[in-house]
């Protein structure tokens, strides 16, 4: 078909739309409003991913991780006893291949406080690198981030709230009364602590731009009192002193110690039921080389003084993952919190504690003696609003890494791996994962439903039409022109629809990506974490491909839905469309 | 010349499971230039021999050649544009698309050929003046009378000057009066420009009108004037 012809058709099309008026704008509205929403869920789901993304390599890990490959295949355990010494040496690698690095030591433990406990995961780590590799550091929000070589604890602002450490926004009048003014000791104290708190500004406070309302907020409750706004640095600190002077910042750890030891003694039943049947023949060999049963008992005893020899009988144990070969001793240890981390990423603020990892290396800490269970890599000077990318992926860690080591002569050690976020982000992956996979299954059904109105709308028009196609038929129009005529005319429902699809989902989009959703409430509700990295602030992002692709994959699926329709309009023969009323 | 030429045309229907025979052997000729009528009760088969010659159909047997080609030879498409190219078709019922007007009405057979917007539109404005609607050009079918609407289909049916244009009862959703003017704007163009045109009526008047007339009975010719 020429250009004309094909200019003259699509204007019958375009004009067509109006004869059926009432149809043509409901379907068109139902397609407009699915690209809208369409383009409104991704952007969101984007800005979501994006930012905790962001969040996960600015705030929690870097973009990498070298830990020893044991400590990998069971990270969900924490794992202390697979750790690894001489993370100095490594640091100063990395340095010089271009990565900043932060070495840490993780264990679990039980924090108590004067008020509470809580189960805690505890990161032993090294300030100056800390503060240089992650974003977290700054935003303690009261009191300050513990000193090198102190037994100084942050805690994330969940844990402070469980424990009741720290500076409290919103005591109850009792709380405030016995814990907060109790801790004054002298009358100039008091005057001061009153001066800081008053009445909760709840009643007139201005909402917020798309804020949702605080359902967590009970009807009723004993009366609180609020921090006042406005306070300054210097009056938290004193207040922090005040506070921390009643001993309320006064913890202890519970903690195990797990470390890697062959057993003394092994009971017969364990040793011949758990420990052979789990070791292949060689394996076998070598462990009862090194034990000796007890003639009275039966019970095998370590009788080898071959330290060689029990450190291999000790690997194979491990190996085969024998509980007996890992030894626990109770360790307590008296801290003080110091200060109280609510950074935008939640893994940061929840029940985590940090500490100094100098602290830790004696008999009074974990007795680690320079070991850690990670370090975190990120390339230096990275840009915090930057996803990690190539450059600093495994791979390319590990080679930057590999040339370094190689022009000292020396080798990357065998027993440790470097792993990227990913591979620690389960849970958000998961999450995310889930997510795009839930929104697009719902969008899918609001294009079906399109699809099924404007295919409708088009066998209705086309029904109505049977004469009139007859007649053009006759006129001499192929069936291709027919076809294409009425595929026009459904494109263009498809197109103006997406138009103002996505028109307002990009109106919807602006206050998204400018402002977002303020979810505090409702996150509050989740105990902060859900898998995204984000802290009550959903933002959307911009996708200008999903967007386009949008217009156009609802243009062709509303073109697609004339066809059926025509092809049976066509079948008739053009005598019978002729007579058709 | 001839312009077309059946031969033993035979076409059989099946209508609830009955075969109707609409046209049982009918052999006829159309010369260019001719006004012709084909006329009979209805049922006589005159719609279908028009379908027929107009390539809107296929016959169950016999032949049919327009401009010398036999049709059916011709594929789906071939036969499209035999239409668009050497036939013009006016309907009882006017069939004009409602969202064009007028003077798109009657351009568009012009586009489909392939014409530019520019000179299909003048060809087509001088096609609505020589049925006397040159006044009348914006209008869009609906707000035409019916004779005004017959008009606007006989000037879309002879605008790209078809070898054949066939009339299918022209005049029978028309007064009178208005069917001799329809009439006679069809015969000044015969006259005119030589345009070859089949009628099918039973309409006394048409009848009268025509220069040949050929009337069928159950699908056969029944008798053949020549005036």
């Amino acid at each position: 078909m020429n250009a004309a012809a094909f200019r003259d058709v699509a204007g019958m099309a375009l004009r067509n739309l109006g004869r059926h008026r009432v149809k043509t704008v409901i379907t068109t509205a139902a397609v407009a409003i699915s690209a809208a929403l369409y383009i409104f869920m991704d952007g969101w789901i984007l800005g979501m991913n994006l930012e905790s993304r962001r969040n996960i390599a600015a705030y929690e890990m870097g973009a990498a991780k070298i830990q020893t490959k044991a400590y990998f295949d069971k990270k969900d355990e924490l794992p202390m006893y697979e750790n690894f010494p001489g993370w100095e040496t490594l640091a100063r690698d990395l340095a010089k291949a271009g990565f900043d690095s932060a070495p840490r030591f993780t264990f679990t433990g039980t924090l108590y406080s004067r008020a509470g406990t809580a189960p805690l995961v505890f990161n032993a780590v090294d300030p100056e690198s800390e503060r240089r590799l992650l974003r977290y550091v700054p935003y303690v929000e009261s009191g300050r981030f513990p000193r090198d070589g102190a037994l100084e604890l942050a805690v994330g602002s969940l844990a402070a709230e469980k424990l009741r450490v720290g500076i409290p926004d919103r005591p109850t009048r009792s709380e405030y009364e016995a814990e907060i003014l109790g801790a004054a000791a002298t009358e100039e104290d008091r005057a001061f602590v009153r001066s800081l708190y008053g009445p909760p500004r709840t009643s007139k406070e201005p909402r917020k731009p798309f804020s949702v309302p605080d359902k967590a907020a009970p009807a009723f409750e004993e009366e609180k009192l609020a921090l006042k706004e406005g306070v300054s640095g210097e009056e938290r600190e004193r207040l922090w002193r005040i506070l921390a002077a009643s001993g309320r910042m006064d913890v202890r750890i519970s903690t195990v110690i797990d470390v890697k030891a062959a057993p003394d003694s092994i009971r017969k039943n364990k040793f011949e039921q758990e420990l052979l049947p789990s070791l292949d023949a060689g394996a076998q060999a070598l462990v009862r080389s090194a034990y000796e049963p007890d003639p009275a008992t039966g019970d095998y005893y370590l009788a080898s003084a071959d330290d060689a020899l029990t450190s291999r009988v000790l690997e194979t144990m491990v190996a085969a993952d024998y509980p007996g070969a890992i030894r626990h001793i109770n360790q307590l240890i008296d801290a003080v919190v110091v200060g109280v981390v609510n950074s935008p990423n939640p893994k940061t603020n929840g029940s985590v504690g940090y500490i100094p990892l100098s602290a830790l290396q004696d008999e009074a800490g974990l007795m680690l003696g320079g070991a850690v269970t990670e370090i975190l890599i990120r390339k230096a000077g990275a840009d915090d609003a930057e996803i990690p990318g190539s450059a600093e992926s495994p791979a390319a860690i590990r080679a930057a890494l590999d040339r370094v080591l190689a022009a000292d002569g020396r080798t990357f050690p065998d027993n440790l791996d470097v792993r990227g976020w990913k591979d620690y982000s389960a849970d958000y992956l998961a999450a995310s994962a889930g997510d795009e996979v839930s929104t697009r299954v719902m969008i899918l059904f609001l294009f079906v439903l399109s699809f099924i109105g404007i295919s409708n709308t088009m066998l209705m028009a086309i029904l109505e039409r049977t004469k009139e196609t007859g007649m053009l038929r006759a006129l001499g129009m192929t069936d291709g022109q027919v076809l294409l005529a009425y595929t026009l005319e459904a494109g263009l429902i498809g197109a103006i629809g997406s138009a103002i699809g996505i028109l307002l989902g990009c109106l919807i989009n602006i206050p998204m990506v400018a402002y977002g959703i303020d979810y505090s409430a409702a996150a509050r509700e989740m105990g902060g974490d859900f898998g995204y990295r984000i802290v009550a602030l959903f933002r959307s992002a911009w996708n200008p491909p999903v967007i386009a692709a949008t217009g156009v994959v609802a243009t062709v699926l509303s073109a697609v839905a004339a066809i059926p329709p025509t092809l049976r309009a066509l079948r008739m023969p053009v005598t019978e469309s002729l007579r058709f009323e | 010349m001839t312009v077309v030429e059946t031969s033993d045309l035979t076409k059989d229907y099946a209508l609830n499971g009955i075969t109707v025979n609409a046209l049982r052997g009918v052999s006829l000729s159309f010369q260019a230039g001719e006004f012709a009528a084909v006329a009979g009760p209805s049922g006589s088969g005159k719609s279908t021999f028009l379908h027929l010659v107009g390539c809107l159909d296929v016959p169950t047997a016999g032949s049919i050649a327009v401009g010398g080609i036999d049709v059916a030879a011709l594929s789906r498409k071939e036969l499209a544009l035999l239409r668009r190219r050497s036939i013009g078709f006016i309907f009882q019922a006017y069939n004009l698309i409602p969202v064009l007007t007028s003077l798109e009405n009657v351009s568009l057979p012009l586009v489909l050929l392939g014409h530019g917007k520019a000179e299909a539109r003048e060809m087509a404005e001088r096609a609505l003046a020589e049925v006397g609607l040159g006044d009348m050009t914006g209008r869009r079918p609906k707000e035409m009378s019916g004779g005004q609407q017959q008009r606007v289909a006989i000037a879309r049916a002879l605008v790209k000057k078809p070898a054949l244009i066939l009339a299918d009862e022209p005049t029978a959703n028309l007064d009178s009066k208005t069917g001799r003017e329809v009439l006679e704007i069809m015969l000044g163009l015969n006259r005119s420009e030589g345009t070859t045109f089949i009628f099918s009526t039973h309409d006394r008047m048409v009848m009268d009108f025509a220069r040949r007339l050929v009337e069928l009975r159950d699908g056969r010719i029944e008798s053949e004037t020549l005036r």
